[in-house]
């Protein structure tokens, strides 16, 4: 016995070491050089732009951080942030399974807000509570769906590029949106400005923890995870796999692939409807111009940046969302324009487009 | 003015700031490149020809700016697209995030700062015509040009040995290897010239109509120029039957808003949007898409 004992003792650490060696050798550090030494050379090049519009670069990230992470107030504004953008990258992550680019995430974002405030209006003072507030958030994911139905049916019989059809329709929910609320919609109390009346409270999401935070960012989470379930352990997720690698297999398997088409547009359409409808629940409490501002398009890049994956697009919108954030620090405290963020998520994006194959991958 | 007359004048020259962005994107996609960063190419059009011809007071400077600028634009797609083979579309994306980005912050101190927009210059005889002349014929020299660059494209893609080139890297790429040419040079070359264009358009738009910088004030036309290219099939002469289409419905909304028409201003506002998505929807539901062989993929139009 006790020999026994030695020998396990003798030859166990060289194994452990052993299994050491190959897990490091299994780690792809060439690949996480490049990504890394691409996100740094996003940063100084982001650094050197602000210098030249007259930031400090070596308070930069410290500003950037500060605003958007490393205090309690400003990690709740980024989580809120990340709700309509983590939806609306899943909405272009779902489709992009099946081989559609859905790039109407704003759209349906705006249309989901709309039908949200339209519902919650009609419904809040009449329902009781809880079922108002799903109505509320159901009316959002319908509208967005249809939104992207429009794009999906337009696609699957007509042949039209969903991608083209579902960018423009942004424009037209857009002026939607605006019609409402400066004509029909127009709050009577909001002393000339364009905007639907509040949403009574008994639709708006209940504040957690004592602070700002509330219940739909967790709601984005489960949704990630769900999705992510979804399309990796179910027969559809699989079938909408099929249809994006290999179209032609797919009809050859008699999959449905004008349905899976659909639904999975759908699908990506309700999600981006429910994130404006949580998005305007939670933090707008009503319609104003600018509800989403290019949230929806941001979405689409982390959903990119995420390569489809619904849960690693969900944490690339928190990484755009606490960007997108500091640009408020940046404005503040540096005196640059708040948009020059944008410069920063579109060379993030940019580079990894440009690192981004990966065994000869293509996303 | 009779209202025609006041619709046409006020069509052309917005027709014309899509036009150039069409052609361009007509000649990304003949050669295989879907560019959705023409959007941002015309912002960084329209920005650097407003800053320019503030800086040296001379317009034409400006025009160049935006040719230069628009073609840096393309430059970036095409590099993250051809040479590193990048999504297509997720790349135009981007571009013109970045682009929005740099004009808006670029632009913030122009904005608000107003400069004499391209002097018309009227054609003598032509100008005279009833009705249509001064609309077609009493415009800035960019419309005029707009004029010879549609029968121009249409004859160097039909008719020429390199617009030969062009159309046979958009279909087959190994053939155009094979005798003797890059297909990925031709498409760089293609997609910076053709962003070039769009930046020209941006320039029309800036300092060719309005006179002035202001935030995002493309508006998503680089985007209907995509709509446009493909349900002008790819024809340079749909192009210009399209811009004009899409021009047409910008000036109604904008003529019925001037003559104190009771419309709303943001469904008016959506119209030449819905209407170019209706027009997209009906034409690629005719027959088969000649689209270029390698656009097919791009545009997802493989079933």
């Amino acid at each position: 016995m006790t020999v026994r004992n030695d020998e396990a003792l003798a030859v166990a650490p060289p194994r452990a070491i052993a299994a050491l060696l190959g897990f490091a050798a299994r780690i792809p550090w060439k690949r996480i050089g490049i990504v890394v030494g691409a996100y740094a050379a996003c940063f100084v090049a982001f650094a050197a732009f602000s210098a030249w519009q007259g930031g400090n670069p070596l308070t930069l990230v410290q500003t950037m951080l500060n605003s958007s992470m490393l205090n309690g107030d400003a990690l709740v504004q980024t989580l809120l942030r990340a709700v309509p953008i983590g939806f609306a990258a899943l909405a272009a992550a779902i489709p992009a399974r099946a081989g559609l680019v859905n790039v109407g995430g704003e759209g349906q974002l705006i249309l989901g807000a709309v039908a949200a405030t339209g519902t919650g209006l009609a419904l809040g003072s009449q329902v009781p509570g809880p079922l108002a507030l799903v109505a509320t958030a159901a009316a959002g994911a319908i509208a967005g769906a249809v939104w992207a139905g429009i794009s999906a049916a337009a696609r699957v019989w007509l042949g039209t590029s969903e991608s083209v059809t579902s960018l423009l329709m942004n424009f037209v929910a857009n002026d939607i949106m605006l019609f409402l609320i400066y004509q029909p919609w127009k709050d009577p109390a909001g002393s000339g400005q364009p905007q639907s009346r509040p949403l009574p409270g008994s639709v708006r999401l209940g504040t957690l923890f004592g602070g700002q935070l509330n219940i739909a960012v967790f709601v984005l989470f489960a949704v990630a995870i769900g999705m992510w379930l979804v399309i990796r352990r179910t027969g559809w997720g699989f079938a909408l796999r099929v249809v994006g690698g290999n179209p032609e297999a797919a009809r050859r398997n008699g999959l449905p692939i004008k349905s899976l088409l659909l639904s999975s547009m759908l699908a990506g359409g309700a999600l981006a409807g429910l994130g404006g409808a949580l998005n305007l629940m939670g933090v707008e409490g009503q319609l104003q111009p600018g509800v989403t501002t290019t949230f929806g398009y941001i979405g689409f890049l982390a959903c990119f940046l995420g390569r489809n994956d619904p849960i690693k697009a969900t944490l690339a919108a928190l990484l755009f969302s606490a960007i997108a954030l500091s640009g408020n620090g940046l404005q503040l405290v540096e005196g640059l324009d708040g948009s020059i963020v944008n410069v920063l998520l579109g060379a993030i994006v940019l580079t990894m487009l440009a690192i981004g194959r990966k065994n000869g991958e293509r996303i | 003015m009779n209202i025609v007359g006041e619709v046409l004048t006020t069509a052309i020259p917005g027709s014309v700031a899509l036009l150039y962005p069409s052609l361009g994107e007509l000649i990304s996609e003949r050669s295989g490149v879907t560019n959705l960063g023409t959007e941002g190419a015309m912002l960084a059009g329209a920005l650097s020809g407003v800053a320019v011809t503030i800086a040296t007071g001379n317009p034409w400077l400006g025009v160049l700016a935006s040719l230069v600028a628009g073609a840096a634009c393309g430059a970036l797609h095409a590099g993250a697209v051809v040479w590193r083979r990048a999504n297509q579309l997720a790349s135009g994306l981007v571009v013109w995030f970045l682009a929005l980005g740099v004009t808006s912050v670029l632009g913030s101190p122009l904005n608000g700062q107003v400069i004499d927009p391209l002097p018309a210059v009227r054609i003598p005889g032509l100008a005279d015509i009833p009705g249509v002349g001064p609309a077609l014929f009493d415009q800035n020299p960019l419309v005029y040009l707009a004029y010879v660059a549609v029968p121009a494209l249409w004859f160097f893609i039909t008719y020429t040995r390199p617009g030969l080139t062009l159309r046979a890297t958009g279909e087959r790429p190994a053939v155009v290897f094979a005798s003797g040419s890059h297909p990925s040079v031709i498409r760089f070359a293609a997609v910076t010239v053709g962003s070039a264009l769009a930046g020209l358009g941006g320039a029309q738009l800036s300092i060719g109509i309005v006179g002035n910088w202001s935030d995002d004030m493309t508006n998503g036309y680089g985007f209907v120029a995509v709509a446009v290219v493909i349900f002008a099939r790819w024809s340079p002469i749909g192009v210009l039957i399209g811009s004009y289409l899409f021009g047409a419905a910008l000036a109604v909304s904008s003529v019925v808003q001037a003559n104190g028409i009771a419309v709303n201003q943001y469904l008016l506002d959506a119209l030449p949007y819905a209407i170019t998505i209706v027009v997209l929807v009906i034409v690629s539901g005719f027959g088969r898409s000649n689209a270029p062989e390698s656009q097919r993929d791009a545009l997802s139009e493989t079933q």
